[in-house]
């Protein structure tokens, strides 16, 4: 769907979180991205790409993306189960449509180069 | 948001912020909570109506204007990417409509739904119903603050989508069938279409729709009677 505005919106998040220094040492971004979220990774990675570049920020910073499973819980076996063929349910063949994962589109992990204080201590 | 954790684990060299839970639709999931709030507040039904371009949502919403606009006080959003056109037309039978142009946007956002509250008289209204951009992938992901979403699917489309477009029919309500008539001319399995959308949300309530000879109308105005009704009787509980 619309992946450069969703790159501005990981920027913007960190740039509400993190200081100017903090994010000058910005190394990597590890973004969870579940299959139901209608968010395709390469076109995010393209996305991110264009977008660092036209604006001449994180130029050195990486993206990773893992994409999640979607897998939904059934109450009565109280156990989550993956989802196969678009089939929400059970692997006890009970119906569910509780989605306990796959529709993530979350910042999971950051990282950043220790600051130059700390490294030469 | 949620303070960020910082680990002591990182790699020599690194600081790394862990297991964060910085969702990239908080934003648009924050101001679909203030419409809710504020939907709640006024005792008002809220629907988002979602389909691809071209299953009859507009022509639907006429036919509801003609039908219950002498019972129940209705507005309607529009969301498209260009022209009132839609707005004109749900004019024309007499609605209150107000058009969204989202210039370019595939989806209505739920800021976009509440910059165009403030231009609404939302004062004795009983039902306000967002008609989306005809599209079944991204509206999808977008919470406007509704009360149910509603899904049409044409008879004109084929009866493979659900499984094509799964969030879509996993955050629905109801899916409308809509285009029975022309059942007879096409190769469109209402069975399988219904089969596929339940293997995917058991719970989905299923009507089938035709504007040009009438099936089921009567029972998609009832369906949204019962739901204003069950709305302020919701609120009139929690009043007391």
């Amino acid at each position: 769907m619309h992946e450069i505005s969703l790159i501005r919106t990981v920027f913007n998040t960190l740039e509400a979180e993190f200081s100017p220094e903090e994010l000058s040492r910005l190394q990597a971004v590890d973004l969870k991205v579940g299959l139901l979220s209608n968010v395709e990774p390469i076109l995010l990675q393209n996305a991110f790409a264009a977008v660092t570049q036209s604006e001449g920020k994180y130029e050195t910073t990486t993206l990773n993306i893992e994409t999640v499973p979607i897998e939904v819980y059934c109450p009565v076996c109280d156990k989550n189960s993956p989802v196969k063929d678009y089939k929400f349910a059970c692997s006890c063949g009970r119906p569910s449509s509780d989605v306990v994962s796959g529709t993530e589109l979350l910042i999971h992990r950051i990282h950043f180069a220790e600051p130059a204080s700390v490294r030469s201590a | 948001m949620q303070k960020i954790q910082r680990s002591s684990k990182a790699a020599r060299g690194t600081v790394t912020c862990d297991n964060t839970t910085m969702h990239l639709l908080k934003a648009n999931d924050f101001v679909a909570d203030s419409i809710r709030k504020q939907m709640a507040a006024q005792n008002i039904l809220l629907l988002n109506i979602t389909s691809s371009a071209g299953s009859g949502k507009t022509t639907l919403l006429q036919e509801t204007i003609k039908r219950l606009g002498g019972q129940i006080n209705i507005k309607i959003l529009v969301g498209d990417l260009e022209t009132e056109r839609d707005a004109d037309r749900l004019r024309a039978v007499g609605g209150d409509a107000l058009q969204i142009v989202t210039g370019g946007i595939c989806h209505l956002e739920a800021q976009m739904v509440w910059q165009a509250m403030e231009s609404l008289n939302l004062d004795g209204v009983d039902l306000l119903i967002i008609e989306n951009v005809g599209n079944l992938v991204c509206p999808a992901s977008f919470d406007l603050g509704e009360d149910y979403r509603v899904t049409l699917i044409a008879t004109t489309e084929g009866d493979d989508k659900p499984k094509k477009y799964p969030r879509m029919f996993l955050t629905s309500e109801l899916m409308l069938v809509s285009k029975v008539d022309l059942l007879e001319y096409l190769p469109f399995s209402v069975d399988n279409v219904v089969a596929d959308a339940r293997d995917i949300n058991p719970d989905i309530d299923v009507m089938e729709l035709s504007t040009i000879n009438g099936t089921g109308v009567d029972a998609w105005c009832n369906w949204l009677l019962n739901k204003v009704a069950e709305k302020k009787e919701a609120a009139s509980l929690a009043a007391s």
